[in-house]
């Protein structure tokens, strides 16, 4: 009887011994024999991350989060992963929820893979500023944060919707109509603005395209004038153009030099044709005194008409000569 | 100042500390006498634990399958169907394995003690150990309480395993799900303490129910009347007792 109760105690004890041991390791799907490494991540925060949470890489479980604990600005995270696995040569770690639920993994990410969450890669960068041997840890909104952001973005919904009801009263309606109502006939307007506009630009196009058959044409006269020109000039017409001109030009320069020289002499006799000038300058006062027969000539009208007179009377003379030769000359040879 | 003296009758707190003082004394003289309980302890274990496996295990077993049964009819909308394997494990793991193990061990262990040892006072076999120099306590309480204390937990475990498994078994075979399905459940939020949370409850309920047991049995009188009152005393104590740690390991530990 003793022995039978040693062995049923004993029996019970082992088979509790072995639910136990056996479901632990079961459910914390631990890997007995397989050696793990202990890396850790640095985060700001870790969220809803706790000891225990899987570690997956591309979607795979590859360990667990062993601890967390505080350090200085912030928090760290030791991860036991599995030996070979083939982890990124700059990875980085992301911890977020999992499902709806609460779940959170850290999630093992190549550290140059860009990230499109500018949050993320804010937390990466900070995070992996201090160095060191440590990942640089981020961590997504918590599914409770994005409700409550949801829930405030619905509040502020339902306040604007409350104050759109509020304002629509009937008024509103009917002055919507009257807005809709004129709009329509701006509308209707701009359409007859815009047929006139058109029929205008129709003849507004007409008329470039008429000048364009214009421009066609004087470029073709212009063509054919060019190619006369060319044609004029193939035999070296334009050359004896250009030679006559260096001629004509240095025909210039040389008057030009004559000029020169004229001005130079003029300059040397300018004593002599200031006295010239002085006299001329006597005669002519002399003459505007009416002094002397060209004074009396210029001052006097009488002899001016005399002198008219006698210059007519000449004329009639020498036309009557002209007239009636024989009148006035006998030739007699014999 | 004295807290007692001979001449005034000592109050309530120094009456306590003394009962403490002299519970811890007797405690430790039980304890030390091992030649006296060594001997009857496994014959306790078989008749406190392995006895009592069939009826802890009877009890998971249906605790298991009402679990599976009543996540499912909780969850049908958005949650989705593998959070019963969560709620079936958690559920039985940390609370319904140990103290639906603990109630029913403290009516069929609890009212056994208490029984046996009442009987053993109204028919003065107690004063006759004390006669033959027997520790009562060291030959009737250690054994049992060391029993219940290493029992308990035992029996937890493998109602624990058990419940489970009827919950498995019946989420497959009534719920349409998938064994993967329901541990992918099972595994999302377990943690090591949920196990040893457990078992820890196991045995403070161990100790409760097999000292409420003693202490009723030894305080019995009045026949077979006394014995049948403290029986009942015995089983109504365990059971609070049960629901007090329940309460006091959920705040301390958790």
């Amino acid at each position: 009887m003793k022995r039978g109760n040693e062995f049923l105690v004993g029996l019970v004890l082992l088979l509790a011994i072995a639910a136990v041991v056996g479901g632990a390791l079961w459910l914390s799907e631990a890997n007995i024999g397989k050696r793990e490494t202990v890396h850790v991540a640095r985060f700001r925060t870790v969220g809803g991350l706790t000891p225990g949470a899987p570690v997956t890489y591309r979607g795979v479980r590859v360990g667990r989060v062993e601890a967390i604990r505080l350090a200085d600005l912030f928090v760290e995270a030791d991860l036991k992963i599995y030996t070979g696995v083939d982890l990124p040569a700059r990875p980085a770690v992301i911890a977020a929820s999992q499902s709806l639920f609460g779940e959170w993994a850290a999630t093992i990410v190549p550290r140059d893979q860009p990230q499109d969450d500018p949050n993320v890669r804010l937390m990466l960068d900070e995070t992996a500023r201090p160095g060191g041997d440590r990942w640089p840890g981020a961590t997504l909104p918590d599914v409770g944060q994005l409700t409550a952001q949801a829930g405030r973005i619905a509040t502020d919904i339902a306040a604007v919707a409350a104050r759109v009801q509020s304002t629509f009263d009937s008024s509103a309606v009917t002055e919507l109509r009257q807005s809709i109502k004129d709009f329509g006939a701006i509308t209707n307007q701009l359409v007859r603005f815009t047929q006139s506009q058109t029929s205008r630009l129709n003849q507004v196009t007409g008329n470039v395209e008429r000048t364009s058959e214009a421009v066609l044409g004087a470029s073709q006269h212009l063509d054919a004038t060019l190619a006369r020109v060319d044609s004029a000039t193939a035999g070296g017409q334009l050359q004896a153009i250009l030679d006559n001109a260096a001629a004509g030009s240095g025909d210039l320069r040389q008057a030009s030099a004559d000029l020169r020289d004229i001005l130079s002499k003029v300059r040397a006799e300018d004593q002599s044709i200031v006295r010239s000038l002085i006299a001329v300058d006597s005669v002519l006062t002399g003459i505007q005194a009416g002094q002397g027969t060209l004074g009396l000539l210029a001052k006097n009208p009488a002899l001016h008409n005399e002198a008219v007179e006698t210059m007519q009377e000449m004329r009639r003379l020498i036309a009557d000569i002209q007239a009636n030769p024989r009148k006035y000359f006998k030739f007699s040879v014999f | 100042m004295p807290i007692f003296t001979t001449a005034v009758e000592p109050g309530l707190p120094a009456r306590v500390v003394t009962r403490v003082g002299r519970s811890a004394v007797t405690a430790a003289r039980a304890l030390a006498d091992v030649r006296t309980w060594l001997p009857h302890l496994v014959p306790q274990m078989r008749r406190l634990g392995v006895d009592s496996v069939p009826i802890a295990l009877f009890i998971a077993t249906f605790t298991g399958i009402v679990l599976a049964l009543l996540s499912k009819y909780i969850f049908t909308g958005a949650v989705p169907l593998y959070f019963v394997g969560a709620l079936v494990g958690k559920t039985i793991m940390m609370e319904l394995g140990p103290v639906l193990t603990g109630l029913a061990l403290a009516g069929r262990v609890g009212a056994n003690i208490a029984a046996e040892v009442g009987t053993m006072r109204v028919t003065e076999q107690v004063d006759a150990l004390e006669t033959l120099a027997y520790n009562p306590n060291s030959y009737l309480v250690v054994p049992r309480v060391l029993a219940g204390v290493l029992m308990f937990p035992v029996i937890t475990a493998l109602a624990i395993l058990l419940g489970v498994v009827a919950g498995w078994i019946t989420a497959v075979n009534l719920l349409d799900l998938s064994t993967l399905e329901f541990v992918k459940g099972l595994k999302l939020f377990y943690k090591f303490k949920d196990i040893w949370f457990g078992l820890i409850k196991a045995a403070s309920f161990g100790a409760a129910v097999t000292l409420a047991g003693c202490l009723m049995g030894l305080r019995t009188s009045g026949g077979a009347e006394g014995v049948g009152r403290n029986t009942t005393r015995a089983v109504v104590l365990g059971c609070e007792a049960i629901l007090v740690l329940d309460a006091f390991w959920a705040l301390v530990l958790l």
